[in-house]
């Protein structure tokens, strides 16, 4: 008899041991995302942003019961690099989410794979208008970073408030750049009728000498420029562009997009930094607008241990947290139900409240812009007043 | 000019930068200090330079010039790596020297300080380079071993010696060229792959180990691409590789070198 309740208890107990790990197995959401060459500069805080995102909701107990494990893969900034990855985590890793890509190219790419494996992808960072259009859209994919439409007419509002009409723009020549360029041009031309583009330049991508660039410019004898130059390529041309004197020809009417004004650029040029152009950034330690914010900020810093912790940590942390958002409301992992979830959800985040459109999957995410001075504060220039500008009533 | 072919010479460009800007963060960025930290960052890749030929790239030498591609390639990938380790994947910057941080103007167009030195120490160290070479005994025993390196061994010479001098004088001037080049631009991870696209091209415009050929050859492709920016902005890249197609079509082996026998 003792025999048999020991037998039986010890089958029970086998029976019930995969059964519980199964209720247990995490959650598993990959991330392709560059972390070498020159775009790991983003990539990498945009991980650790989703890794502490992460690390706080298992710490509270995950999401329907189970915990959250994150994948991250180098993606090299490589659309087929990152198409390679995202298979090899769905195939192998059986990843039940994607969250990642950084480049205008990998967005896209990924975007198809996602489509053939019926799986939700949500894209923190990637800006193409392609992305999302509608011969490009399906169920799965979704995006809470700003669009090129958004960041250039979110740019012609401020600049068409300046007593300038000879404007110029300075552009790296590939997907990005040309599509925030027009859709600058385009907005800043209806709102301002008696604004002249005199001059347009495109450097490749990845530039390392803009003196010619620099030169023609000026002599069109431009008022204000526009210029979506981004990241560690932005540093190059502005200390290009300064020790020409391009900075004072224009009186600082000058419009940095592409992150020209975060905290990152300013901390490493330091002095250098041609202060008081305007730049826009994705986040900024110092914004400080809600509680909400300044709790997130004061929790980051404390995470990458940095007392002045990066922009891009953000765009990670609101990818994995609408995901998890659209999982609870969706009561299910599966990626039809999440999918569905996800339209017209809002999410408060540490930048405010989210929504993704029915329309076009398409977060209402802007970006904080500002005149750039500098601060007896810090030892380096920050946007002051600094404003987030909320682009919902010019997105189409 | 020795048929040794150097992949990561981008590599020791950007390191050059990254040694710099550390120099900088160690002795400061006051008056005459920006000098002594290129030297001190271009001399500490010298060392690395000669450090890596003494213990790895003298293994390579006689053999295909495939196996030394394939070593300074994984070189590159090592050294990025490493750099990425030490400085992480933030730029860096370095501010210009304050007593060069002028401008003058000539012809109505604003040249800074800063460049002029530039362009004019590129031909001055070609010069130098070139004199030590032609009129030098050292230069001598360089030439020398680019023609027969066994029988410059029998005459008596230290060849091995020689072979790390060089190399680590290579090292030298790759890393003063990320030294000089470092508060005009950003240094970012990267920038090693970047120099040598351009400098591959310069070199087979101007002639694979053609010394004057080399120096023409940069100032060819500049010039193509300034120009190209001003009258055809959306095809100066496009003309830069024209040229280096067509070059490679009349005069395969480039301007100013010579057919391989």
């Amino acid at each position: 008899m003792h025999r048999r309740i020991v037998l039986v208890a010890l089958l029970a107990a086998v029976l019930l041991v995969p059964l519980g790990a199964s209720a247990q197995k995490p959650i598993k959401v990959g991330m392709p995302m560059p972390l070498s060459g020159p775009a790991a500069l983003f990539g990498e805080p945009a991980s650790k942003g989703a890794q502490m995102f992460i690390d706080e909701l298992n710490a509270r107990g995950g999401v329907l019961g189970r915990k959250l494990e994150l994948i991250v893969r180098d993606s090299k900034a490589d659309a087929n690099e990152a198409v390679r990855q995202a298979r090899e985590l769905i195939l192998k890793d059986n990843v039940d989410f994607l969250v990642g890509t950084l480049t205008s190219a990998e967005g896209p790419a990924v975007s198809v794979v996602a489509k053939e494996n019926k799986i939700v992808f949500i894209a923190p960072i990637p800006k193409t208008d392609q992305l999302t259009a509608p011969d490009k859209l399906h169920p799965y994919v979704f995006r809470v970073a700003s669009t090129t439409t958004i960041e250039g007419r979110s740019a012609a509002e401020i600049v068409a408030k300046w007593p300038v009409t000879k404007v110029a723009t300075i552009s790296f020549d590939y997907a990005y750049g040309q599509d925030v360029t027009k859709a600058f041009v385009d907005h800043l031309k209806k709102i301002k009728p008696s604004v002249e583009i005199v001059d347009q330049q495109w450097p490749k991508l990845g530039e390392q000498d803009y003196n010619p660039f620099i030169n023609a410019q000026m002599a069109k004898k431009p008022e204000a420029v526009m210029s979506s130059i981004w990241g560690g390529f932005f540093v190059t041309f502005s200390k290009q562009a300064r020790a020409l004197g391009y900075f004072d020809a224009i009186k600082y009417n000058f419009i940095g997009l592409g992150e020209a004004g975060s905290p990152e650029t300013t901390k490493s040029m330091r002095d250098d930094y041609p202060v008081g152009i305007w730049g826009n950034s994705y986040d900024a330690f110092y914004w400080g607008e809600s509680a909400a914010h300044r709790d997130y900020t004061t929790r980051l810093s404390k995470y990458l241990r940095d007392e002045y912790p990066s922009s891009w940590a953000v765009q990670g942390y609101i990818g994995m947290q609408v995901l998890t958002e659209a999982i609870k409301k969706a009561n299910s992992t599966d990626s039809d139900k999440v999918a569905k979830a996800l339209l017209g959800l809002t999410v408060e985040t540490p930048v405010g409240p989210l929504t993704i459109r029915e329309k076009d999957h398409q977060a209402n995410r802007g970006q904080l812009y500002g005149k750039t001075v500098m601060d007896p504060k810090y030892p380096f220039a920050i946007m002051k007043p600094v404003t987030y500008v909320d682009p919902t009533k010019f997105m189409d | 000019m020795l048929r040794v072919l150097n992949f990561a010479h981008g590599t020791f460009y950007m390191l050059g930068a990254y040694t710099t800007y550390q120099f900088v963060q160690w002795v400061g960025g006051g008056p005459g200090l920006f000098w002594l930290a290129a030297l001190g960052g271009a001399l500490a890749v010298a060392a690395l330079g000669g450090l890596v030929e003494r213990l790895l790239f003298r293994h390579l030498y006689g053999k295909e010039e495939l196996y030394q591609l394939l070593f300074t390639y994984a070189l590159v990938l090592i050294l990025s790596d490493a750099a990425k380790m030490l400085w992480g994947t933030q730029q860096k910057s370095v501010s210009r020297p304050p007593e060069l941080s002028g401008a003058f103007t000539l012809f109505g167009a604003t040249i800074p300080s800063y460049n002029l030195l530039i362009i004019l120490l590129g031909p001055a160290i070609a010069l130098g380079f070139w004199l030590t070479l032609q009129r030098t005994r050292v230069g001598r025993f360089i030439r020398a071993a680019a023609l027969d390196r066994e029988t410059l061994g029998a005459l008596g010479v230290d060849v091995d010696a020689l072979y790390t001098w060089i190399f680590m004088l290579a090292s030298f001037l790759g890393g003063l060229g990320g030294a000089l080049i470092s508060p005009m631009r950003a240094i970012t991870p990267g920038m090693d792959t970047e120099i040598i696209v351009e400098a591959f091209v310069v070199v087979v415009i101007g002639g694979l180990g053609s010394f004057w050929g080399t120096f023409f050859g940069a100032l060819i492709y500049g010039q193509v691409l300034s120009f190209g920016i001003l009258f055809f902005p959306r095809f100066s890249i496009f003309a830069v590789f024209a040229l280096m197609a067509a070059v490679l079509m009349v005069r395969p082996w480039g301007l100013l070198g010579r057919p391989l026998q």
